[in-house]
C-alpha cells in the first residue's frame, strides 16, 4: 500500500516539476502572501481552560494567542527582542517602581466593545497578579495600575522591580482579557475561559470535543489587511505517528510542536510539499534536568551530584535521544539566550572513571555485586525524550554503580510524587526557560518555595549564596548589573548542582509547502499567525 | 502423552513452548547482565552486525537480548497469573458449591460483579491506580481472571458433592471444609485446568497491552514494551515493533494449541475408553 502511494507521489511530483517549469515566470506568486483559506493543524493535547492570562502555558497559546494578545510579542529583530502588540511603547521609571505603557488605539474587542486601560489594569491585578502560574512570581509587587487616560496604563509596583524583567515577561505573561466579561462573577469558571474574547486576528468559533477546536477571521483585527487565513482548525490528534500520515496525506498543513517524531524527520523531510522548520521556538526552550532530592543523604553530598553530572555523556543525549535537534546545557541558562547565557562555569565531561573516584571519595564504595546505592528515578511522562533519557539514565548510573530504579507514572501522579509528595531520589524534568532566569529558572534552586509548586525547587535544596544572589537580583535594576548577578548564579549552580542541566531543546514544524511565513519570531507557534498564509 | 505427540496441532503447540521455555531459561546465559545495557549504535538494522544480529533500538540496546529476556517476562507473568486466577478461582468456586445458601449466593454475586467489568480495563484500573510492577501486573491480570475457573469448579463441585465418596467423608466426621478442600477440590480440578491455556495466552497479552500502554514494569523488558517504544520509529525502524510483535503472536499460538492438543488428547482417551 504504502509502496503505491510512494510510486503515485513521486508520479505527481514529477508532473508537478514539469508544470512548474513550463511556468517558471509565474512561479514568484508563492512569495507574495496570499489572502483565504483554512490552515488545519494538528493539535497533540486537548487543554480545556483556553485563558492564558491565567494558565500561561504552550499548550494555551498554542490556540488561544490567536484570540487573546498580550501587550508585545517576542521579535528577533525588534528592540529588547519585542516587537508591539497592544501596547505600542513601554518606559520603565529610574526607581523600577513604575511602567508605563502606551497602548494601542482603535482596538476593539470581538464583541464590539473598545480595547482600554481599563481592561489591562484588570487582567494585571485581577487574574495575572492574583491566578496566573508565571504572573505570581513576576508580578507579585503589583500594587496598583493607575489608568490616566483610556490608552495609558502604569504599573505601580511596591517594590523596586527591574524594568528588564517586565520587559522579557511581555510576551508570555500579559495576556489581556476583557474587563467586562470577567468582572461579575468568579474568573476561574467565567465561561470565557472555554471560549476566549480577546482582541487577537482570530475569533473563538468552536470545540468540539476529542475533534477540533475552530477559529475564524476577526474581519475587525486592528493589523492592516491581517489576518491572511479565513480559518484555523486544530485538529486533535493525541497520537504522534498520526499527525505525519495526516501530514503526508495532506488532512492538515502543519505540525508544531514536535508533533511529528524526531525519528521521522529525516524521512519526513525528503517529502514533496513538505518542509521541515527547526526556526520559531527560541523563545521557549525546554531544559532537560535531572532534579535531585537533597533529603536523601547520598544526594546532599555535591561529589555524588558531580559524579552523577561526569556519568552523563550529553552528546549522546543530544545525538541519539534528540536526534541531533536540541543542544547540550552547560548550565541552567540555554546557549541560545542571548542576555543572559554565559559559559563561563565549570564542566562536567564524560569521564565515567572520574565519577567512580569520585563516589569513592564521597565514600560509597561499590559492594561485591558491583552496586554502591539504589536510587528511585522518576522521569516526567510529558515527552518522549524525558521517558527515553530516563532510561538512558539508569544506564548511565548503573555504569558508575548506582542502581536506579524506573518509576513511571502519569503526568497527574507525577506531579504530585515529585513535587508535592517529594517521593522521589531523581527525577527527570522539563523545565522551560522563558526568556528571563527570573520567570522560571531561578525558582529551580531557590529555597522556601512551598510544596506542590510544578517545576520548582521541591528537592529541599539550599544554599545561602544561591538565595542571597537571587534576592539581590530580584531587586536590582540596572540591567548589565542584573545580567552579572544572573551570571554569577548560573556559575553557582553548576559549581554546587542543586540540579543538573543535560541538554537544551526547542521543536521542530513540519508545514507544507502552501504555508507562508512561518517561524518569523522567536514564540512563533504560540505567537498569534495574523501575517501566516496559504498558497491556494 | 503419547498420544499427545500425535496431534498435529498439540506438536507445533508444544514445541513452540519449548523454544519459548529454553530462550527463557537460557536468556541469563547467553545474555548476562542487564539487557536494557547500551550495546551499540541506535538504530541498527537486523542482520547487519555478528555481535547484534536483531540490531538495536532506539539507544543502542540489544535487540535480541530483549527479545530473550522479553521472553521471561511474558511467560512469568503469564503462569503466575494463571496459577493465581486458577488457585482463587478453584476455591472459590468450590466453597461456593460446597456451601451452597448464602455463602453460594455471596460469592457468585461477586463473581458476577467481577464478570461484567472488561478484563482488561480491570486491569488497566487497577495497574494505573496501584503503580506499575511486574507483581502488580500479575495480580491485576490475576484479578480479571479468576472468574472463569470459580464458575467451572462450582459446576463441577455442584456435581461432586452428591457423590457417595462425599456422603462418606461426611460419616466419617471430617470437617466440611477439609472435606471441599481435601475430597472435593482435587476432583474437581481438571475441568478447571482446562480453562489454564486460555488464562495463559489472555494473560500474556494483556501484560504486553499494559506495557504498551506504558503501565509495565519499566525496569524489566516486555514485548509489549518493546513493541511501543518501537511505534515512535514504526516507519524508519520498522522491525523494532516487528520483532517482538512476531514473537508475541508465535507464543499466544503456542499456548492456544498446546491447550487444544491436550483436550484434543485427553477427549480421544475418554473416548477409546
Amino acid at each position: 500500500m504504502s509502496d503505491f502511494s510512494l510510486t503515485r507521489r513521486s508520479v505527481l511530483s514529477g508532473a508537478a516539476v514539469l508544470l512548474a517549469s513550463t511556468a517558471l515566470p509565474t512561479i514568484g506568486w508563492a512569495q507574495e502572501p496570499q489572502k483565504g483559506g483554512r490552515l488545519t493543524v494538528a493539535a497533540d493535547s486537548e487543554p480545556r481552560n483556553l485563558n492564558p492570562a491565567i494558565v500561561a502555558s504552550n499548550g494555551v497559546f498554542f490556540i488561544s494567542s490567536k484570540v487573546v494578545e498580550p501587550l508585545a510579542e517576542a521579535d528577533y529583530e525588534g528592540k529588547d527582542g519585542l516587537s508591539p502588540r497592544l501596547a505600542v511603547s513601554w518606559e520603565g521609571s529610574e526607581d523600577g517602581k513604575s511602567v508605563t505603557f502606551k497602548l494601542r488605539e482603535g482596538v476593539t474587542w470581538h464583541d464590539g466593545k473598545p480595547f482600554t486601560s481599563a481592561d489591562v489594569a484588570f487582567s494585571a491585578l485581577q487574574i495575572w497578579k492574583p491566578l496566573q502560574n508565571l504572573g505570581r512570581v513576576v508580578f507579585k509587587d503589583l500594587e496598583a495600575v493607575e489608568t490616566p487616560d483610556e490608552h495609558i496604563a502604569v504599573f505601580k509596583f511596591a517594590k523596586p522591580t527591574p524594568f528588564q524583567l517586565i520587559r522579557n515577561a511581555l510576551p508570555a505573561l500579559t495576556s489581556v482579557v476583557p474587563k467586562h466579561i470577567y468582572e461579575n462573577g468568579k474568573i476561574e469558571e467565567n465561561p470565557a475561559n472555554t471560549a476566549p474574547i480577546g482582541t487577537g486576528p482570530f475569533k473563538f468559533a468552536e470545540h468540539k470535543a476529542g475533534q477540533y477546536y475552530r477559529l475564524e477571521k476577526n474581519t475587525a483585527y486592528w493589523g492592516k489587511s491581517e489576518p491572511y487565513l479565513d480559518e484555523i482548525v486544530y485538529q486533535v490528534l493525541p497520537d504522534r505517528s498520526a499527525a505525519a500520515n495526516a501530514l503526508e496525506a495532506e488532512e492538515i498543513q502543519l505540525a508544531a510542536f514536535s508533533a511529528v517524531p524526531l525519528a521521522d524527520l529525516d524521512r519526513i523531510s525528503k517529502v514533496p510539499g513538505l518542509k521541515v522548520v527547526t526556526k520559531g521556538y527560541e523563545g521557549l526552550t525546554y531544559q532537560l534536568v535531572v532534579e535531585i532530592n537533597h533529603r536523601r543523604k547520598e544526594l546532599a553530598d555535591v561529589k555524588v551530584r558531580q559524579a552523577i553530572a561526569h556519568a552523563i555523556d550529553r552528546d549522546f543525549v543530544v545525538k541519539t535521544i534528540f536526534l541531533g535537534y536540541a543542544e547540550t546545557a552547560t548550565g541552567p541558562v540555554p546557549k541560545n539566550d542571548k542576555q543572559f547565557y554565559t559559559a563561563d562555569v565549570p564542566a562536567y565531561a564524560f569521564d565515567v572513571a572520574k565519577a567512580n573516584a569520585l563516589l569513592d571519595e564521597a565514600g560509597y564504595k561499590a559492594g561485591a555485586d558491583g552496586k554502591r546505592f539504589k536510587l528511585k528515578l522518576l522521569p516526567a511522562p510529558y515527552f518522549n525524550e524525558t521517558r527515553q533519557f530516563g532510561d538512558y539514565l539508569r544506564q548511565a548510573l548503573a555504569a558508575i554503580g548506582i542502581d536506579a530504579e524506573l518509576v513511571n507514572n502519569d503526568s497527574a501522579a507525577h506531579m504530585k510524587a515529585v513535587y508535592t509528595d517529594h517521593d522521589f531520589d531523581l527525577a527527570v524534568g522539563p523545565p522551560v526557560f522563558r526568556g528571563d532566569p527570573a520567570i522560571s529558572t531561578t525558582i529551580l534552586a531557590q529555597s522556601g518555595i512551598p510544596d506542590g509548586v510544578p517545576f520548582s525547587n521541591q528537592g529541599g535544596y539550599k544554599s545561602a549564596a544561591i538565595d542571597a544572589i537571587i534576592a539581590k537580583a530580584a531587586e536590582t535594576l540596572d540591567a548589565k548589573a542584573r545580567t552579572d548577578l544572573y551570571k554569577e548564579f548560573q556559575k553557582k549552580v553548576v559549581e554546587d548542582l542543586p540540579f543538573i542541566n543535560v541538554a537544551d531543546w526547542t521543536f521542530i514544524s513540519v508545514a507544507s509547502d502552501k504555508v507562508g511565513n512561518i517561524a518569523d519570531n522567536p514564540r512563533w507557534a504560540v505567537s498569534n499567525w495574523s501575517n501566516t498564509w496559504l498558497a491556494q | 502423552m503419547r498420544r499427545l505427540v500425535q496431534i498435529p496441532e498439540a506438536l507445533v503447540g508444544l514445541g513452540i513452548l519449548a523454544v519459548l521455555v529454553v530462550m527463557a531459561l537460557a536468556a541469563p546465559m547467553l545474555f548476562p547482565g542487564d539487557p536494557l545495557a547500551i550495546k551499540g549504535a541506535p538504530l541498527l538494522p537486523p542482520f547487519q552486525e555478528w555481535s547484534l544480529p536483531l540490531g538495536t533500538d532506539r539507544l543502542g540496546r540489544d535487540v535480541l537480548a530483549e527479545l530473550f529476556h522479553g521472553a521471561r517476562t511474558s511467560l512469568a507473568v503469564g503462569l503466575a497469573a494463571a496459577a493465581a486466577a486458577i488457585a482463587v478461582g478453584a476455591v472459590i468456586g468450590t466453597l461456593a458449591g460446597f456451601a451452597g445458601g448464602i455463602l453460594d449466593e455471596t460469592l457468585m454475586r461477586i463473581t458476577d460483579a467481577f464478570q461484567t467489568v472488561p478484563s482488561f480495563l480491570l486491569a488497566l484500573a487497577f495497574v494505573s491506580v496501584v503503580g506499575p510492577s511486574l507483581t502488580v501486573v500479575v495480580i491485576a491480570i490475576a484479578l480479571s481472571a479468576w472468574t472463569g475457573p470459580a464458575r467451572v469448579a462450582r459446576a463441577e463441585v455442584l456435581s461432586i458433592r452428591e457423590r457417595d465418596f462425599v456422603a462418606g467423608a461426611r460419616v466419617i466426621g471430617m470437617h466440611p471444609l477439609e472435606i471441599a478442600l481435601r475430597e472435593v477440590l482435587p476432583n474437581a480440578l481438571p475441568p478447571v485446568l482446562a480453562l489454564s491455556s486460555v488464562i495463559v495466552a489472555s494473560a500474556i497479552l494483556i501484560e504486553a497491552a499494559l506495557s504498551f500502554l506504558g503501565l509495565g514494569d519499566p525496569n524489566r523488558v516486555t514485548w509489549g514494551g518493546m513493541i511501543a517504544e518501537g511505534r515512535t520509529v514504526l516507519r524508519s525502524a520498522p522491525f523494532l515493533s516487528i520483532v517482538p510483535g512476531i514473537a508475541l503472536v508465535l507464543t499466544v499460538l503456542g499456548v492456544y494449541l498446546a491447550g487444544e492438543g491436550v483436550v484434543e488428547g485427553t477427549a480421544v482417551r475418554k473416548g477409546l475408553s
